[in-house]
Parts: structure tokens; sequence; C-alpha cells
């Protein structure tokens, strides 16, 4: 039987068993390097670097994990300080970075036009809108959940995530083929 | 221009424009970069705790004159009604399981989760 992510956090805790931690991290990689290079608008060098950052906080700080939410919740939450305080230190974002960014998708599940129209739709969203729908819309975090990660209010979350849809359809539907 | 897209194909398509990313040495980097696991020995830990409980209660024992009150409580309880005793007895369960339910509640994420369920 596969082990849960609260019987990981167990052992770590209980044998600082990083073995455990390393199937943590295995497991939700890809879910947190895909939001940081969201958050960076897909500078794929920098998220990896905040990625990583992100589990070494996670590990040193696991003590603080109280199994009130759910560890990719927790996880979420140091991802977008570590992104917070980045983006405080550079002052101003980076720049997309969109063709490497695509040499490095799967094979293709989306229409890579469709693809790319939405992730650029995505990049010109406002951090605050593009952060929540990133969190709720493409990685299926409750509103509430989301309100713990960023540590706004649950309103505030809901507001974002209809407003930043609203702008995606409608930058959507003026690209679109006629 | 084209007709606006609903709430669940935008979301469905934002899922599938981020596939999964593989791992390619990720995780062997971040593993490289931890700090040394403390290596506290568990049997240490458990010697520690020992120790202290038969300290605590060797204390306790000699200062109480032997455990004396213990054997005048229960010779009290002795002369108590029947009833009385009774009640006693079931009030003492309910608290000690009323704090073994909080407590297991605290411990257990999956059984605090049930709470947050909107079915």
């Amino acid at each position: 039987m596969e082990l849960t992510d609260a019987d990981l956090v167990a052992r770590v805790l209980a044998d600082d068993d990083q073995h455990a931690f390393g199937e943590l991290v295995r497991r939700h990689q890809s879910t947190v390097r895909g939001i940081l290079r969201q958050l960076t608008r897909t500078d794929i060098a920098l998220a990896d670097d905040l990625a990583q950052e992100t589990f070494i906080r996670a590990y040193k700080n696991i003590r603080g994990f109280r199994g009130e939410a759910r560890f990719s919740t927790w996880l979420y939450r140091i991802a977008y300080n570590c992104f917070r305080e980045d983006a405080r230190r550079r002052k101003e974002l980076v720049g997309v970075d969109e063709e490497q960014w695509q040499g490095e998708q799967d094979p293709q599940t989306v229409d890579p036009g469709l693809r790319h129209d939405l992730m650029h739709a995505l990049n010109l969203l406002p951090l605050h809108e593009r952060t929540a729908v990133v969190l709720c819309c493409q990685n299926g975090l409750s509103h509430d959940e989301a309100a713990r990660v960023l540590d706004i209010p649950l309103g505030t979350v809901k507001t974002n995530v209809l407003r930043g849809r609203e702008k995606l359809k409608r930058t959507l539907a003026a690209w679109g083929p006629n | 221009m084209n007709a606006m897209i609903d709430d669940e194909t935008l979301d469905r398509q934002l899922r599938e424009a981020a596939p999964y990313i593989d791992d390619n040495g990720f995780t062997a980097r971040v593993m490289a970069r931890l700090p040394a696991a403390r290596r506290e020995p568990r049997w240490l830990r458990a010697m520690i705790l020992m120790g202290m409980t038969l300290l605590g209660s060797g204390v306790v024992y000699l200062l109480s004159g032997g455990g004396r009150f213990v054997r005048e409580g229960v010779i009290q309880l002795s002369d108590f009604p029947v009833w009385l005793l009774l009640i006693f007895a079931f009030g003492c369960g309910l608290v000690v399981g009323a704090f073994a339910v909080i407590l297991a509640i605290r411990k257990t994420p999956e059984v605090r989760d049930l709470a947050r369920l909107r079915f």
C-alpha cells in the first residue's frame, strides 16, 4: 500500500528520514515547479531555483507543519513566499521566455496554438489574478486552500479567480479564429 | 470574434496546457542540498523519558509518605454509597473518553477533514 503524505511526514518528523522526504519531493515537484513557472512567467531556471528553495525550507521547517491543511497546500504556501521574497529582491519580475518553456513540454496534448494563446493570455493577467487562477483553475485547489496559500481573505480569492477567468475568456475569444 | 468558453472548459484547457514536469534529476539536486539528518538515537530518547518517569514517581512516592494518601483515599471511597461510586466511575469514564476522542481527532488529519466535507 502506498504511503500517504501524512505517513511520510510522520517518518520525517520521527526519524529525520530523508528517504521519506525524497518521496515527498518526487510526488510534488511537478506541481510546485509548474506553479512557480507560471508565477515567474515561465522562467524555467528561476522557477526551478525557487522550487529547490521551497523544498529545502519545507524540510527545515517541517516541524511547523501541523497537519491542519494538506501537505501540498502547506508546500504551495512556502513556494509562494519564496516567489514573493525573490520578486521583492528583484523589484520587478523577469520577462517571458516562451521558446525555452515550450521546448521542455511533453508531447502535445493540447493544440499548440491554443496552449500558446492560453499561456500568453495567462501571463497578461495581473499577478494576483494569475496566481489565483493558477492555483484554483489549473491546480484544482479550493478557494479556501488558495486563501491559505496566499494568506488573503477567501472573498478576495473568489474575486480574483472570477476576474481572472473572465479576462482569460475575453482575451481568448478576441484572439480566436473568426 | 469567438463566443466565450465556459468555466469548465477553460479550467480543463488550463490543466492540459500545464502537463506533468519530468523530474530529470530535480529531486536528487534537492536531496544533495538538504542539511545532514540529525542522528539522535531513539533508544536514548526512550531512556531519558523512562528515567524521568521513574524519578518523578520515586519523588512523589517519598513525598507522599510511601503512598499513604492512596490507601487513605481508597478507604474513604469504600465508605461511599454504591450508587455514588457508580456515578463517580461513570463520570471518570466520560472524562477520559472525551479526552481520548479529542486527542484522536487532533492527531488524525483524515478524521478532522471529515468535518470540512460538504455533501
